[in-house]
């Protein structure tokens, strides 16, 4: 198995109208032995932009806490939040930083920018930005989260049935993955409010 | 390099002049394995060792207590990290006395207790007689034997009620065998080990004895990636086995650790809104 497989994880994040969703499992292994089923891939930068980290444990907390760093610097100088474009930059940039020893973690970005218009993103390892206006993907089951997304999603969803949407492609792409699920995290952003909710999947 | 294929040896012997009939082949004919043609064979051996290696993602137990014998398996199929298949049967029916484990290739252990129910089956008509749980065992762990180093991935538990009473073995592809009361094969065996050693008693009643094999499995499923899917718990009694249950570890989960309804909270908000 190789490095990017070493811990397992599943991220996708979807657009809606208006809205976005952002959801992650919730397993942390060590290959195939499951060592905790509460860990936290997906971090709030600020209220309008959230990032999901998949790949290996320790970059995505290290990662996470280095972006936290340069968006709270960010807010000290310029006395605003980061537009979800501009931090896509920004992630891709550190990510090229290190590009001949990366950090292995493949990042999902989220966030509402001007006039609440939803903005998603990936990235690879060394930082190649991939916009799309649907949905994106990543992780150890990103090819299932692929097919279940392409099968369910619709444009213009609002935030109800977008979350209904992301969870069922999440739950139903995890369980054809060893190594991601036991269980769900969702975030469904509006402009007026963050839901936040854990799903309830299979344990095995 | 000839294999040994004497254990497909039949006792009718060939008819004709050595020369191949068409009518009678595949049934008097010896049949034996074609070896590859390859200019390094044993760099494709090692390949081909390699390729089934990591595959025994599964988790089988089985063991002895009063009431004869308790047979569980969970029933995922992996390939690495990808889930083939929720539903395959572990818990092999050798003959309606005798339940066999699959852990390891599912091709390998499939085939080979195949093979080993016909080869039971003719010593019943040969000798007139049941074949005992150690003779069978013994059987497969010399046909796994004389494959030794090929590259076969089996770990199998032969599990049966003969005259002796109760009986268990161990049998593997590097020609293993081992006697005992309680078993674990796979990848999830350590977490079932975990909770069979701990609740194990000899003087347990069937009910008793199965749920301890499906919570073993279960525990397993949750901390093991490759296992999941349904637990499948069988008894082997003096009259032959009888499959207890097939539940599903997702339910169970649920079951064993319910998550509380956060009611009171929703009721709160309802009236301090209105």
């Amino acid at each position: 198995m190789s490095i990017f497989e070493y811990n397992g994880s599943a991220v996708v994040a979807m657009v809606g109208k208006n809205c976005f969703a952002i959801a992650s499992d919730r397993r942390l292994g060590v290959q195939l032995q499951t060592i905790a089923t509460d860990f936290q891939r997906i971090s709030k930068i600020h209220d309008r932009v959230f990032i999901a980290l998949s790949g290996l444990a320790t970059d995505v907390q290290t990662l996470y806490q280095r972006l936290v760093f340069r968006h709270k610097l960010y807010q000290l100088r310029e006395e605003r939040d980061m537009k979800p474009e501009t931090f896509a930059s920004l992630v891709s940039a550190i990510l090229y930083e290190k590009r001949f020893g990366p950090y292995l973690c493949q990042p999902v970005i989220a966030g509402l920018g001007e006039d609440d218009k939803p903005f998603i993103c990936t990235m690879d390892s060394i930082g190649a930005k991939e916009l799309a206006k649907d949905f994106v993907v990543s992780g150890t089951a990103s090819e299932s989260l692929y097919g279940a997304c392409e099968a369910m999603y619709k444009p213009d969803m609002e935030a109800e049935e977008l979350f209904e949407t992301i969870s069922q492609a999440l739950l139903s792409s995890v369980d054809r993955d060893c190594l991601s699920g036991w269980g769900g995290h969702v975030y469904v952003v509006t402009p007026t409010e963050i839901k936040e909710r854990i799903l309830k999947g299979r344990m095995d | 390099m000839k294999l040994d294929t004497s254990g497909f040896e039949t006792s009718m012997p060939t008819i004709g002049f050595g020369s191949s009939n068409d009518m009678l082949d595949g049934f008097s004919t010896v049949p034996s394995f074609d070896l590859p043609r390859t200019t390094d064979f044993d760099g494709f051996q090692k390949e081909a060792v390699q390729m089934v290696k990591p595959a025994r993602g599964t988790t089988t137990l089985a063991f002895i207590f009063k009431e004869g014998v308790m047979v569980a398996a969970d029933s995922r199929a992996s390939m690495g990290g990808y889930i083939s298949s929720q539903s395959v049967k572990k818990i092999i029916e050798i003959n309606p006395y005798m339940l066999g484990t699959m852990a390891g290739g599912a091709a390998d252990c499939q085939f080979w207790h195949r093979n080993l129910g016909i080869k039971c089956r003719l010593h019943e008509l040969a000798n007139k007689r049941r074949i005992s749980v150690s003779g069978a065992s013994k059987l497969l762990a010399n046909m796994l034997y004389s494959y030794r180093g090929m590259g076969l991935s089996v770990g199998t538990m032969i599990a049966g009620w003969d005259e002796t009473g109760p009986g268990l073995y161990y049998v593997d592809n590097e020609g293993g065998r081992l006697k005992g009361d309680r078993f674990s094969v796979g990848s999830g065996s350590p977490y079932a080990y975990g909770v069979l050693d701990s609740g194990y008693k000899f003087d347990m009643s069937v009910e008793e004895a199965s749920e301890l094999a499906r919570r073993s499995i279960y525990h397993a499923t949750f901390r093991d990636g490759a296992s999941g899917g349904v637990a499948s718990v069988y008894h082997v009694g003096p009259n032959g086995w009888k499959k207890l249950s097939g539940d599903d570890v997702g339910e169970l989960h649920y079951h064993y650790y319910p998550v509380p309804p956060a009611i009171a909270e929703q009721v709160m908000e309802e009236a301090a809104a209105e």
